[in-house]
Formats: C-alpha cells, structure tokens, sequence
C-alpha cells in the first residue's frame, strides 16, 4: 500500500515502528480492560467490550492503537494506569480527534509519576482513521509525524 | 441537631490527630499484580462490573456509535488543529515555577508537572488558585487503582495534604446492611482488597471522617457547598453537574486522579467549564410538559440530546417555590442532572430564573447559533419507553427497592419514609414487601434518628434500611441481575444497570405489594 503521511500533536512524544491495531469507533476504557481490570489476567490484554467489534477480544497488549478518542468511566484514568503496571498496557496511542480528558489524565500521570510513558499522539485528523486498519505498518516520529503503511 | 457546616467543622479537624503513622500499607505492584490472580482462569468474576451503559459511552440509544467527539471537559474542541495545539504553553507565576523546579520537593513538582502537562493538552490559559473543598470519586479500593493509590500514598508520606478537607464518594460495600450475607461478602472482598489503603489514603491527605462519605457532597448535613464561582477541581459526574449548575461552582468534569493532584497541589488548569466562554449554553432546551415533568426521565433526554454540550433549560423554574432551590426541593435537580450526566456527560446546566449564572445573565448565556430541544408529553413518552425491562426473568417479582442514587437528602428520607410507612399501614402491614435500601450518608440517617426517631423506628421495622454505600456500584457487580430484580427511582442506576425506573407512587406500590402494577 502506498505510504500516507499524517501530523498530529505529540502529548507524551516518541519514536515508534510496528503494526496498527485500529478502533474506527471511540475506545471504552473501562469496559475494554475488564478482563485485566477484574479477573486477574496479567498475561495479555484481550479487549473485553463486546460493543467494540473491531477490537473485541483481540490482544491490546503492547498494542500501537488507533482511534478517534476514548469513551467510558470516569475511572478509566486508573484502568490506563492498572494495565500499565501489570506491563500490558499500549505503546501508542494515536487520536484522530482531541484528545478527552480522562485518557489524558491516566496517561500524563502514569508517564511522570511513573516513567512509564506511552507514546500519545492526538488530532492526526479524519482521514488518518479512515485510512489506517488493522495490521497495517506505522511508524511514528518524535514531533508527531505518523506515517502509515 | 448539631448541623454540619463543612468547612466549618473541617477546619477545626485536628490534622495532627491522624498521628499514628503504620508506614505503606498498600501492596507493591506484585503484590498487586499477585492479588488480581484468579482463582483458576481468566473469566470475569462476580466482582467485575456487569454494566450495560456507561457515562460517554459514545453509544445513541438505538445502540450505534453516535460519533461524538466529547472530551468530557464540556469544551467542544471538534475543530483543535495539530499545530495551534501543539504549540499551547499556559502561563506560570513565579511561585508555580518554583513548584515546578522542585523547591517544594519531588512530590510536588511532579504534581506540577502532570497539571501542566494536563492543562497544555486542553488549552489552560494559567493555573488557578482552588477555593471551598475538593471532591473526590475515588471511593473503590479495586486491584487495577494500585498505581493510583500508591502515588497518593507516596504524597501522604511526603507530607502533602489537601488544600483543604475534603469530601469523597460513597464506599463501594456496606457488609452491615446490604452485603451481610456469605456470597455478597466474597465478592466484595474479593473485588476490593485495597479498600483499607484508599481509605487511610483519604484519612492523611485530608478526608478522615467516613461518616460524610456521600456522592451528594453538597447537602445541609455535609456542607460541602463553595460560594457561586470558587474555582474547584471535582471528581464525580453527579456532584459535578449539581455544583456546577446549582451552585454556580467552576469545575472540570474531572477523571479520577486529576481531582486530588489539583487538590494536593491547590491549583488547577482553566479552562472548559471554569471559564465564561466554556460556560456559554449551545442548547436551548424547552420544558413544555402539561405536568410536572418525570425529572429522571427528563436529564435522561437532555444527556442524550446534548452529549457534554451546555444547556440553558426553561420551562421548570416553576416547581421550585419562590424561585429558590432548597434543601426541600435540590433533589428535582440532582435527579436530573444526574440523568444528564449518565446518559450523556453533562458537566454544566442553567435553569431559567433559578441556577445562579442564569439569574446573573439569563439568556444572554445562549451562545450563538444555539439549537433548540423541545421536551413535551410525547417525548417524555418517547424516552420512558426506551426504558426496557432488562430482567433476566422479565415476569418475575421485584426483589428489592434502590431509593436514592445520588445519594438521598434529609427531605428525601423523610418523604420516602412517610410514604412507605403510611402505606404499609393502610394496607394494615408493617414491613414491606421487598427490602428497600435507602441510600445516604451517614450523618442523614443519623439526623433522621435525632429529628424523627419514632419515623426512624418505623422504617428500619419496615424492612427500609439505611445504607451509606453506593448502591449503584453494587448493581454493577457481575451477576447481580441474577441475584436481585430491582426497583429504583433514580433514572442514574436505571442507565447503569438492569434496575427498573418507576414514579414515586408507582414504587410505593411495589413495596408494599412486592409485586409489579398490572
């Protein structure tokens, strides 16, 4: 596939290269982690929201995620920082739209409190999540540059 | 009574009486980690939330992703570009910088650093110095929340307190009144081994008294009511969406952890709903019901319509004697506004001729180009027949009655208990049905005891129990639907759970029955 080329926002910035694994649909945070959250499994991360029918029990962990913003709980700042500690959380985050402030928080807390940074990149725009799917190639630059493909 | 004034009788707590000091109680992350193990598999245990909608779900009600783009902030930023963002930098006084450079210490800077980080995302245009009292809904002590607690734990051993004592939600079980049984009890324990820790958290940074743990932090009892327009930094949709509209309070919609980094460092990042432009209503929405309107029914349909938008709602001024809003007649607001804040994300509403930015500007807060939403009696049939029933056994009798979510006020305890008691009488009966759990703070139901102790007697004779926990939490947990066919008047557990929404009266009847009306 022909590389496309996208400029966000660099909130926690990061050099990254890997597979997109890609929500057209905003991303529960507390209803995708239920299995880490409540059930013990620190293994993997299998998304639990079955209202999410791109990303339902596909493995999150390490995951390079896209999607347009996160919906869900107002506790999901913790469910960010609780995958986080069990070591199955995201290496990215991309948004296409702003950022929401739950996210943001349980991201920017986890990354200085913590050290425990996951690349967060947001407003990369419509047409970055109409193009990219699932398995596609991504590679992503220090200043937000997000190329996919 | 003697009466709580919040602040008042905070401010004469005695810090220095937490003073004995047991060292990190809570669990290192393999600890944790080990603590989260199941017992034989992965499957979602009886503790896990079993909930059917969320708050910002991005979810309509026919089920589809409504494709909102809420950053919960009530700051619409549909149209932030990459570049103008990134380049965003707030302003730091001289005092902030040193905070952040660390010459208060580590803890502090760090706090700092993650308010500025958190306000350049969203555009703060400084930090603001905090008034009244936080707020806090970190209330589960839940494996996942560990990180969270730890960092708080690590402030409290640094030394670091609340700008000032605060309030914090409900706790998620009440092993006396509700969970007093075997297997309720497992899954509670099971599900929050980390409550001791979250609550000797609270107890050293600035929230030691469990008898005001309530979602309605705001009420006469607890007092936690800052004078309209003190910036606040609050965590809690409900309280949220009451203090910013009933009190005229200027507060985020804030996740939990955010709201006691500001508290512990007193500031917080302003922007969205803390500043006159975020405070602007993009909705008109048009109360023309021929009655009083169902409250809950009502929020319900203001939260789907206008997701985390502002509206300016008229048309109910009138229910509200001499224009005023009481400790008698607040809970017609919290109803609704809690519905909004369920069924969409709400964080700010006016009413006409009574919230207190409506009184100061009426109309003038509509933005420009608002819309419009008329609320009639069909759509008010609209939206109640939306509210299916979710029962397993959908013929099934009703097992127990959820009054009060938030959390009950004084009036509201007296009013139910006068109902279901004169009730039951007339129907020459003196307990009810089903158990009606009554849910408030701990300083209400003891208020309750000391103003009306004979109604009290009646009530807890009546099989009407006081519980002072978060009865919504408990209809989350997995299984729950199984084990008990709720009732409830609150429109909030209905979004969240398989409770069922009845009016007033109708419930009366179903308590006293036990049975469903024909």
């Amino acid at each position: 596939m022909a590389k496309k080329t996208f400029k966000g926002r660099p909130i926690l910035p990061g050099t990254l290269e890997g597979e997109a694994l890609v929500s057209k649909m905003p991303f529960n945070l507390t209803g995708s982690y239920f299995e880490n959250m409540f059930a013990g499994n620190t293994e993997s991360a299998p998304c639990t929201d079955a209202n999410n029918p791109d990303l339902y029990q596909k493995d999150m962990k390490g995951a390079i995620l896209c999607t347009s913003q996160c919906v869900g709980s107002t506790m999901g700042a913790g469910a960010l920082m609780g995958v986080s500690e069990m070591g199955v959380g995201l290496k990215a985050f991309l948004f296409s739209s702003h950022i929401d402030s739950i996210a943001a928080g349980g991201l920017i807390i986890d990354d200085v409190w913590y050290d425990r940074r996951v690349i967060t990149i947001d407003l990369l725009g419509d047409e970055f999540l109409e193009a990219v799917n699932t398995g596609d190639p991504i590679s992503i630059k220090e200043d937000g540059t997000v190329e996919v493909g | 009574m003697d009466r709580r004034d919040f602040i008042k009788v905070s401010s004469s707590l005695a810090w220095g009486a937490v003073v004995f000091s047991p060292g990190t109680l809570f669990l290192r992350s393999d600890e944790a980690i080990a603590a989260m193990a199941p017992a034989a598999s992965a499957q979602v245990p009886d503790f896990a939330s079993a909930m059917l909608t969320s708050d910002m779900l991005g979810l309509g009600p026919d089920g589809k992703p409504t494709g909102q783009k809420a950053t919960f902030t009530g700051a619409s930023k549909a149209n932030a570009k990459a570049d103008e963002a990134a380049k965003h930098q707030m302003v730091l006084t001289a005092e902030e910088q040193a905070m952040l450079d660390g010459e208060k210490g580590e803890e502090v800077a760090k706090l700092m650093k993650i308010l500025v980080l958190f306000g350049n995302t969203f555009g703060a245009e400084k930090l603001v110095d905090l008034g009244g009292a936080p707020h806090s809904n970190l209330y589960p002590g839940a494996p996942y929340l560990n990180s969270m607690i730890k960092m708080l734990d690590e402030c409290a051993e640094a030394g670091l307190k609340s700008y000032a004592p605060y309030t914090v939600n409900p706790r998620p079980y009440d092993v006396y009144n509700v969970q007093n049984n075997t297997k309720e009890m497992e899954i509670v324990y099971d599900g929050y081994p980390l409550q001791k820790e979250l609550d000797w958290v609270h107890a050293r940074l600035g929230s030691p008294d469990l008898n005001i743990r309530s979602c309605a932090c705001y009420i006469e009892e607890i007092g936690n009511a800052p004078e309209p327009g003190t910036y606040v930094a609050w965590a809690e949709s409900s309280a949220v969406n009451y203090g910013n509209s009933a009190l005229g309070i200027r507060t985020n919609r804030n996740g939990a952890g955010i709201d006691l980094i500001c508290a512990l460092a007193g500031k917080a990042p302003l922007f969205g709903l803390m500043t006159d432009e975020g405070r602007m209503a993009t909705w008109l929405v048009d109360v023309k019901t021929s009655k009083e309107p169902d409250w809950g029914a009502l929020g319900t349909a203001i939260g789907r319509k206008v997701v985390e938008d502002v509206p300016f709602i008229v048309g109910i001024d009138t229910y509200f004697e001499g224009g005023e809003i009481t400790e008698d007649n607040l809970h017609l607001l919290k109803a609704m506004g809690s519905a909004t804040a369920a069924s969409g994300a709400v964080g700010l509403y006016h009413v006409e001729n009574l919230t207190p930015d409506a009184k100061d500007k009426g109309r003038k807060l509509l933005a420009e180009g608002y819309e419009t939403y008329v609320y009639d009696d069909a759509e008010e049939q609209k939206i109640i027949s939306t509210f299916d029933n979710l029962w397993p056994e959908k013929d099934g009798d009703p097992t127990a009655a959820f009054i009060g979510c938030p959390h009950n006020t004084y009036h509201e305890m007296l009013k139910w208990g006068k109902l279901v008691t004169e009730a039951l009488e007339k129907a020459g009966k003196e307990e009810a049905a089903i158990p009606v759990y009554m849910f408030c703070a701990n300083v209400v139901r003891n208020r309750l005891i000391e103003e009306h102790g004979e109604l009290a007697g009646k009530m807890r004779r009546a099989n009407m129990l006081a519980t002072p926990m978060c009865g919504v939490t408990w209809a989350g947990t997995k299984g729950f639907s199984d084990r008990v066919r709720g009732v409830t008047n609150s429109a909030k557990t209905r979004n969240y759970s398989t409770i069922r929404y009845f009016p007033d009266q109708t419930l009366v009847d179903i308590i006293v029955t036990g049975k469903m009306p024909a």
